[in-house]
């Protein structure tokens, strides 16, 4: 590849590659998750831009909450994370508890935590973040470091504890999960909880990185976590998915947009040419189940 | 190849799909790279080795007619100027505009003109490309102040032109005798110029309740589907609305959809004629001046911006003092200026 798109293959690119995916790999974790119990989680966008806000709201040094205090950074994340677990929770308890179609219900959620977020800030952004907030996303290594720790404990709870196995089960037959004792509506509840704590702590590096607390933050990305996530070959009807595969698939769309920037393709070609690769990969993957499945 | 050997091949595949995934990249790219136009042009084929600047040219959004106009402006100043042009387009994503700026600053590019997401989110790209030494002109949208960093920007002044458009209907509006009902069409209020406009609009019909009620405010988000539905919904609730300001011309479209249905769509000087007002200059407007159903409508010079933007970017260059704001006057044009005013309405060239 890095003959074909000039500058691929330097350091200064790579950083710039890994800037761009951390926080989207992190929200598509969350997202992994939701998708294996045969969840879907439309809020996970709008979770960071109001986890975004409400870190902007503490930790400003213009007009933030506890502006100038040593507390600022520790509470303001805190706070954002804490943000994103209430938001979780109500969507799991709209979905568990209420048997909301989790489509609708998140798709509430999103339109109301969207309004929510404009409402708070009255559509202005939020500067004057401390240095010690921006480096969790600007220094790679600790941007890294976090996106790195959360995909390792997801992959870990995903492939190695009961509640992983639990999570497959409930997405393959949530019936038949609960006959066999698995707590369907505890997992189901959990799972949309840690979808908003890593949306949360995706907007804690998204805030970082962009230096600013917006209502908007991630407003258009979406269709990237969602498309990253089944890239990597989670199934939308549950009860397939991995975090790898999840890291594989933000490793890709986010290769796609950098190496077709690098190229200098024309924007109308670019869109074009995702749209074709995204659909190769999905006609690829669509093939390998088919053969696989039937081999087995 | 046998069923058998497809299923083999099959299982093995099912180990490497992220392999198989940066294949079909691989392969994509390379179909790209020999089919797709480059994005990298000069002035002509000929004179590609002459150009001795490279200008990346980074946009939020192409989503409307204005942007593209101002996309199209900027490359045909730097293709005057013999200037090798590098291109890309964030898709509404500042996180990636930020990406596609350091890509830029990657690919050791001289200059950049950025339209920003916001105000706001764009310091971090302009860090990165001032830190490289390379500088910077915001196209149309302005950045906050921040540390270490002072951009230069050529913006209009949306809240002034609004103001003189909003102004000029209000005239008209008097000039019949009556009060009206107004209804304001907002953007995307996460858009500083949308704000601007909403400001701009309130500021003139402020002092002016006698001639102008506003009974409704109708958001947008930037979308035509949703300008169309709130128009729709408030033209029932207030069926007696003549006077509609939208904050951009693109959503004209949606406008005159729903006036339409509620059969209130009349050319000015028919009765029942409602007072329209807009924002941009774009092609739609230009027709529908030209047809007189639109009374006024703020036009933002865009090809007074995109000359200013390569000129700052070469003076900056050229280590000359340059302004922080360069600001586009703009005007409003209306049915009593139309001929003497739409050489400088880029929607009546884009027209043409």
């Amino acid at each position: 590849m890095a003959p074909l798109a000039p500058g691929f293959a330097t350091l200064g690119n790579l950083q710039t590659l890994l800037a761009y995916l951390l926080p989207l790999l992190v929200a598509a974790v969350g997202l992994t998750l939701v998708l294996v119990i045969g969840g879907m989680d439309l809020s996970v966008t709008s979770t960071i831009a109001l986890a975004s806000v409400v870190g902007g709201k503490v930790m400003s040094a213009e007009d933030g909450w506890l502006a100038g205090s040593p507390w600022a950074v520790p509470v303001g994340v805190l706070g954002m994370l804490a943000t994103g677990a209430v938001l979780g929770a109500m969507n799991g308890v709209a979905v568990a508890v209420c048997r909301i179609p989790a489509f609708i219900a998140t798709l509430t959620s999103m339109m109301f935590l969207s309004g929510l977020a404009i409402w708070i800030t009255l559509s202005r952004k939020i500067g004057g973040l401390p240095p010690s907030f921006l480096v969790l996303g600007q220094n790679l290594w600790m941007a890294a470091a976090i996106a790195g720790v959360a995909a390792g404990v997801a992959h870990l709870a995903l492939s190695r504890t009961v509640y992983g196995r639990w999570l497959y089960a409930v997405g393959q037959n949530a019936r038949a999960a609960w006959v066999s004792g698995v707590p369907v509506v505890w997992v189901t509840f959990g799972t949309y909880v840690a979808s908003g704590v890593f949306a949360a702590l995706s907007a804690v590096l998204f805030t970082a990185v962009l230096e600013t607390g917006n209502p908007e933050m991630a407003r258009d990305n979406l269709l990237d976590v969602i498309g990253a996530v089944v890239i990597g070959g989670t199934s939308l009807f549950g009860g397939k998915g991995s975090v790898a595969g999840t890291f594989f698939g933000v490793v890709f769309l986010a290769l796609v947009d950098n190496s077709l920037n690098l190229l200098g393709l024309t924007y109308y070609t670019i869109l074009m040419v995702k749209g074709g690769v995204i659909l190769g990969a999905a006609l690829v993957d669509s093939a390998r189940n088919r053969f696989a499945g039937g081999a087995g | 190849m046998n069923a058998c050997a497809m299923k083999t091949l099959a299982v093995r595949m099912s180990g490497s799909l992220p392999a198989l995934l940066l294949t079909n990249l691989l392969l994509c790219l390379l179909v790209a790279s020999g089919c797709g136009k480059p994005s990298e042009s000069t002035s002509t084929s000929g004179t590609a080795q002459k150009a001795s600047l490279t200008v990346g040219v980074n946009f939020e959004t192409l989503q409307t007619e204005y942007w593209v106009a101002g996309f199209e402006a900027i490359k045909e100043e730097l293709k005057k100027r013999d200037i090798r042009l590098v291109e890309s387009v964030a898709d509404g994503d500042a996180n990636r505009q930020l990406q596609q700026v350091r890509t830029l600053v990657t690919r050791k590019v001289d200059g950049i003109i950025l339209v920003p997401k916001d105000s706001k989110t764009c310091v971090p790209a302009i860090k990165s490309a001032n830190e490289a030494g390379i500088p910077v002109v915001l196209f149309n949208r302005p950045a906050s102040e921040s540390d270490g960093i002072r951009p230069v920007a050529v913006v209009a002044d949306n809240r002034k032109l609004t103001r003189e458009t909003v102004q000029f209907m209000i005239e008209e509006a008097r000039k019949t005798g009556r009060k009206h009902k107004a209804m304001l069409i907002v953007g995307d209020l996460g858009d500083m110029n949308a704000i601007g406009r909403r400001d701009g609009f309130y500021d003139a019909v402020k002092g002016h309740e006698s001639v102008v009620e506003v009974v409704a405010e109708v958001p947008s988000e930037w979308n035509q589907e949703k300008a169309r539905a709130g128009v729709v919904n408030a033209l029932q609730v207030n069926p007696d609305i003549s006077f509609i300001f939208s904050s951009s011309d693109f959503l004209f479209p949606s406008v005159v959809a729903a006036l339409k249905s509620a059969n209130k769509y009349h050319r000015i000087g028919e009765p029942g004629h409602v007072i329209l007002g807009g924002f941009d200059g774009d092609a739609t407007a230009y027709q529908m001046l030209v047809d007189r159903y639109l009374d006024a409508t703020g036009v933002q010079d865009v090809y007074f911006e995109a000359e200013q933007s390569v000129q700052a970017l070469l003076d900056l260059l050229a280590k000359k003092e340059v302004p922080n704001l360069i600001q586009d006057p703009g005007f409003v044009i209306h049915q009593g200026n139309l001929e003497e005013k739409k050489g400088r309405m880029w929607g009546a060239r884009v027209r043409k």
